[in-house]
């Protein structure tokens, strides 16, 4: 990795050939525009930062470095994964490091998405809608089922199944098959 | 005992002559006279002497922030409240900032224009590259390759940072969950695919290279130690048939391996240093 302009600085002799950690810019909008914040490593410090944005991003930045590990917050549960609720066990993620810079230059963000319209690529309506619909269900299908009662649409096939009975449309019949329908006890 | 306790004699003697003269109008006697003088001399305990109240020539003496003084009299600041800036309140007034549109920043964002990429441009990719493909890459290639892919899993973690905070905003002001975590999260995985396949063929070559150098060590064929830059030879097959040896000499330099027929005899470097079977031939 190689830049035209030569580096303001003395630049490290940590060598780093095939890394497998992530730098991510993060957005700042209450910060001026010539300074900008990365989430980096735990082990980072202020001198990698500068010669990593040097030399993988070709952007050089002022001496002054701003650093601060954001400490997690206590999360129930001893495995993230786990299917079941721990709720005598608690664990603190791991924290963050996040690094401030100031650069030459101005940087501002671009205006991500703001509007419903503008949302309709990421379809975050249907996601409300499907959100809101598997709610519902697990709340029927939970232990509190028969508290939630029946829902305005099947009141009103309900009615519909009930009027078609006594007016001799329709006939009754039992539930089907054997091993269909609604089973009694266990 | 009851009676104050004073410093001074002519108070004493007030006090003694109150409390102990069976007569209370009774004058002391005449030799007691110049005690009871209204301007008598009296000398403190102390040996301390008495400064004067506080005159360090402190001109902002007195002020506290925590008192809520307020300045004194004496005091001027450099800045009127009528100098003062005055923040612009309204969003539409204020002054936009001009970003050059090489910025290195955007390297971390999809393009200039959004700060982060619909599910559909994130699931718009290919497989990983395979140990098989890479296989044929040089080091230069497959370290360039390596650190596009660095690039781009930057690129993915400020996405999904970006995302979780669009997340985190109330739906009243705008915010809410969005699809596209999977799709990053597919993205990422092949990204990283590449990367392990890389580091595979590195792995490889690095054991292909040191089975090899293992191998040399045995075989009093190879010389390890030849310096090559001087034009010494590596490889010094043994001189069994004396006439083949020549034979091969003349023809240019034939190890008599398999992979003769591959090898341009131009580019070996014969045993009389760097003129080669150029030279020769």
């Amino acid at each position: 990795m190689t830049t035209a302009v030569p580096p303001s600085f003395r630049l490290g002799l940590k060598k780093i050939y095939l890394p497998d950690f992530t730098v991510a810019l993060k957005r700042t909008p209450f910060l001026p525009p010539t300074q900008a914040t990365f989430t980096v490593p735990l082990w980072f410090s202020k001198l990698d930062l500068r010669d990593y944005l040097y030399n993988v991003y070709k952007l050089p930045i002022s001496p002054s470095i701003r650093s601060y590990v954001r400490q997690s917050r206590l999360r129930q549960g001893a495995d993230p994964s786990a299917a079941r609720p721990q709720y005598k066990r608690w664990h603190r993620p791991r924290s963050t490091k996040i690094m401030t810079v100031e650069m030459g230059q101005g940087f501002v963000w671009p205006t991500g998405p703001r509007t419903e319209e503008d949302f309709k690529s990421w379809n975050k309506k249907e996601l409300k809608i499907a959100k809101e619909e598997n709610a519902a269900m697990q709340e029927r299908a939970g232990p509190g089922g028969d508290a939630v009662g029946v829902g305005e649409e099947r009141r009103a096939a309900m009615k519909e199944q009930a009027k078609a009975l006594l007016e001799g449309r329709e006939r009754w019949r039992s539930g089907g098959k054997e091993g269909q329908g609604i089973m009694f006890g266990r | 005992m009851a009676a104050p306790m004073h410093c001074s004699s002519a108070s004493l003697l007030r006090t003694t002559l109150l409390y102990h003269s069976p007569k209370p109008s009774a004058l002391p006697p005449l030799f007691l006279t110049p005690a009871f003088a209204a301007n008598s001399q009296t000398t403190s305990f102390s040996t301390t002497p008495r400064s004067p109240a506080r005159r360090d020539g402190n001109s902002s003496r007195g002020t506290s922030a925590l008192r809520h003084t307020g300045l004194n009299k004496k005091q001027r600041l450099s800045v009127r409240l009528s100098n003062l800036p005055r923040p612009v309140r309204d969003p539409a007034r204020r002054s936009t900032v001009e970003v050059s549109k090489d910025h290195p920043l955007y390297a971390f964002l999809p393009n200039s224009e959004s700060a982060i990429d619909t599910p559909e441009e994130l699931s718009a990719h290919g497989r990983a590259w395979t140990i098989t493909e890479l296989r044929n890459k040089d080091w230069e290639d497959l370290y360039r390759l390596y650190w596009v892919c660095v690039r781009e899993r930057n690129r993915i973690a400020t996405q999904e940072a970006e995302r979780e905070r669009i997340e985190n905003v109330p739906a009243a002001l705008g915010g809410g969950e969005i699809y596209g975590a999977m799709e990053a999260a597919m993205r990422d995985k092949a990204v990283k695919k590449t990367m392990a396949a890389i580091r595979g063929t590195l792995r490889e070559r690095w054991y292909a290279w040191e089975n090899a150098r293992v191998a040399a060590m045995d075989d009093e064929e190879v010389d390890l130690y030849a310096n090559t830059e001087n034009g010494e030879r590596a490889y010094l097959p043994k001189e069994d048939d004396a006439g083949e040896q020549a034979a091969n000499q003349v023809r240019g330099l034939n190890l008599g391996s398999e992979d003769d027929y591959r090898t341009d005899p131009s580019t070996l470097q014969g045993p009389d240093g760097g003129r080669g079977a150029n030279a020769r031939a």
